[in-house]
């Protein structure tokens, strides 16, 4: 149960090897968390967080979609979870014409995978008339570009089922709220080249934890994002190409 | 059945639950046998509780309002009181016969059901004891739809002990029996002292005890925190003199949304009115001395929609430096709080999770949005552990559940007999859920 600080007692983070998941877990008020489930492949233990709760590591493979629903009743099995955390994510490289089995996999981690465990999750939260999901989305997902519209359609995916999930779920005490990052700098993009307004992962962390406290269901991190996703899907083509050009 | 938003009296806990108000105790019966549901059943009275002691997210909340009747047998001095009657419904009764609930808390919308559950006190403690010392008996609905006659003595002494203090998890309490006392006028004398400082309000406390049935401090928690305060004293007035038996529901607070009226200044300001305000003496009405809160309603609203906490706690004899410590650090963390209480009590109730036993007990209003409040809290309460102090759990919206079992050594005895009155678990609420009371 959250208290009356609605400081979660449970949190689950989904895709616990996540440096994005694990810097929004260091945000979060902590101070009454008794559990925090990390579920990812091989799961393993968080460094650098200070608290009395207890880890509980869980494996998870987010492509063996038939396994899913088991362990969300794992995640259920102690008692009410407070807030689930969807930080899993693979980076569909280049575009579907260079590496398509990578765009493949992309495909089923950031929307299939992703979509099903939310909506897993929230049907067992409204049983219990309380719930927050955070789903990591991206900024990629505002408008699609040449380099990297495989894994901005993804995430446009999962975007667009979260959102219609929280509609869905007004009422009912459970919410869903969407963060679109922009550029992360992680082991994910490692090597990459940066794009204007790239931000550490405990910046997105900072913003992801302030998302969930409050009641708004979509949240840019850095926070500049938000205007110029704006501009960006109201430019003309030509030139959102010529701007958006590496 | 329709779903319902509710929320404590201090208005940080939220729940959505399916509600519905029985019209009689054989419709409540029927209802509690034929929910079948994961998430259980509590019922509740005014919610008058601070925090999640009354909500029960995702389950059936059922309310008691239609259950409230009042008898009273003048021969006797015993009220049979429907769980879901006020207490000052009750006062209003009484006094038709020249007769008063020996105990009384400072609020009198709080129903004779929840009364019992929290095993309140009041400014009487240290001679009365808790209310649940005037209960003579509980008639309770068990998970499995029987009704059951609880009395404080013989065969059904654990059950009943268990439902007093008991948070409504080991039944519905549907019925009381009320031990009743006599008055010969509806006022109290009263007296009232101004201390400089904690220690002297201490110990005028401790000396007012001896003399006076009903002993009260408020304490002054702004500006330099030394404790000054204003001790008040009352005891039942012996001369008869004319009066009227009128209940009156007093000024409303406005809803004011997000606004908080409540901050360092305006503390400061009607605290120093408050500390030097002339010193009651001589007759006061029953009502206005023993529910100073009433005289507002829905004063909860002052603190806008963020809500806040009271913090009360009781610490034994011989640990008033904590309660030094306690100013010290509300000081420090720059808290004012225009409502702070402080109050000896008296001797434990065998009730196994009543809160008060033998010491100082101090109550605290903070509004939420404080730095680092609940780390603070925390702390305190880590302390309170170590000094056998507790936090009374019907004011509770925070504690973490493994500071329970330490506040409550007997959590334990407690949970065995309530597993054998619910074996079904029927009986939750968020804060069972939250502490791991069940």
């Amino acid at each position: 149960m959250l208290n009356g600080f609605k400081s979660p007692q449970t949190i689950a983070l989904i895709g616990s090897t996540s440096e994005i998941g694990q810097a929004i877990l260091k945000h979060l008020p902590l101070e009454n968390l008794s559990t925090c489930y990390l579920a990812s492949r091989s799961p393993s233990p968080i460094v650098g967080i200070s608290s009395k709760a207890a880890f509980v590591p869980i494996a998870f493979e987010a492509t063996d979609t038939h396994s899913h629903e088991k362990f969300v009743q794992q995640l259920f099995s102690q008692g009410d979870l407070d807030l689930a955390i969807i930080a899993i994510g693979a980076l569909g490289n280049d575009s579907t014409l260079s590496d398509e089995a990578n765009a493949l996999n992309a495909m089923q981690v950031n929307y299939v995978a992703a979509s099903y465990i939310m909506a897993l999750i929230a049907k067992k939260m409204v049983e219990q008339g309380h719930g927050r999901i955070l789903v990591i989305s991206s900024f990629a997902q505002t408008r699609p570009r040449n380099d990297n519209f495989a894994y901005g359609s993804t995430k446009a995916g999962l975007d667009f089922m979260a959102r219609g999930l929280n509609e869905k779920l007004r009422g009912t005490g459970v919410s869903v709220c969407v963060l679109r990052p922009g550029f992360v700098r992680t082991r994910m993009t490692h090597g990459m080249v940066e794009a204007p307004f790239t931000v550490s992962a405990e910046v997105v962390g900072k913003v992801a934890a302030s998302l969930i406290k409050s009641k708004k269901s979509v949240g840019y991190a850095p926070s500049i994002l938000k205007p110029l996703a704006l501009i960006f899907s109201l430019l003309p083509p030509a030139v959102f190409r010529k701007i958006s050009q590496r | 059945m329709p779903v319902t938003h509710a929320t404590g009296w201090g208005r940080t806990n939220f729940a959505l639950s399916r509600s519905e108000q029985p019209e009689s105790i054989g419709q409540l019966g029927d209802l509690v046998t034929s929910t079948k549901d994961d998430r259980g059943i509590l019922a509740h009275g005014l919610r008058r509780s601070y925090g999640d002691s009354s909500l029960n997210s995702g389950g059936l909340s059922i309310g008691l309002e239609n259950i409230a009747s009042i008898s009273i047998a003048p021969e006797t001095g015993v009220a049979t009181v429907g769980a879901g009657a006020s207490i000052r419904s009750l006062e209003y009764k009484a006094r038709e016969f020249n007769l008063f609930p020996p105990v009384v808390p400072g609020t009198g919308f709080v129903t004779i059901g929840g009364a019992i559950a929290a095993d309140i006190h009041g400014k009487s403690h240290h001679v009365t004891g808790t209310f649940s010392s005037s209960v003579e008996r509980i008639q309770l609905l068990l998970a499995s739809g029987e009704l059951v006659n609880l009395l404080p003595t013989g065969e059904s002494a654990s059950q009943f002990w268990a439902t007093v203090g008991g948070l409504g998890l080991t039944g519905i309490i549907t019925e009381a029996d009320i031990r009743l006392r006599t008055i010969a006028t509806p006022f109290v004398q009263v007296e009232e002292t101004r201390e400089p400082n904690l220690s002297r309000l201490l110990n005028a406390l401790k000396s007012a005890d001896s003399d006076f049935e009903h002993t009260v401090a408020w304490i002054d928690l702004s500006g330099d925190f030394r404790g000054r305060g204003v001790v008040g004293k009352g005891n039942y007035e012996n001369h008869p003199h004319p009066s009227r038996n009128k209940q009156s529901d007093g000024l409303s607070f406005p809803n004011i949304g997000k606004v908080s009226l409540i901050n360092p200044l305006t503390v400061r300001a009607f605290n120093e009115v408050w500390y030097r305000k002339p010193l009651a003496s001589g007759k006061k009405s029953l009502s206005a001395f023993m529910h100073p809160l009433d005289g507002v309603q829905h004063w909860n609203r002052m603190y806008g929609n963020s809500g806040f906490f009271q913090y009360q706690f009781v610490v034994p004899d011989g640990n008033e430096d904590f309660i030094e410590g306690v100013l010290a650090t509300m000081r420090d963390a720059k808290v004012a709080s225009f409502l702070g209480v402080l109050k000896r009590f008296g001797a434990q109730s065998p009730a196994y999770l009543s809160f008060p036993k033998p010491g100082w007990t101090l109550a605290i209003d903070i509004p939420q949005g404080v730095k680092n409040l609940e780390a603070i809290f925390n702390s305190l309460d880590e302390e309170l552990c170590r000094r056998e102090g507790r936090i009374y759990l019907i004011k509770d919206a925070r504690i973490r559940p493994e500071h329970v079992p330490v506040m409550y050594p007997r959590l334990n005895e407690w949970q065995k007999v309530r597993a054998l009155m619910d074996p079904s678990n029927l009986w939750q609420s968020d804060q069972s859920r939250r502490l791991n009371l069940c």
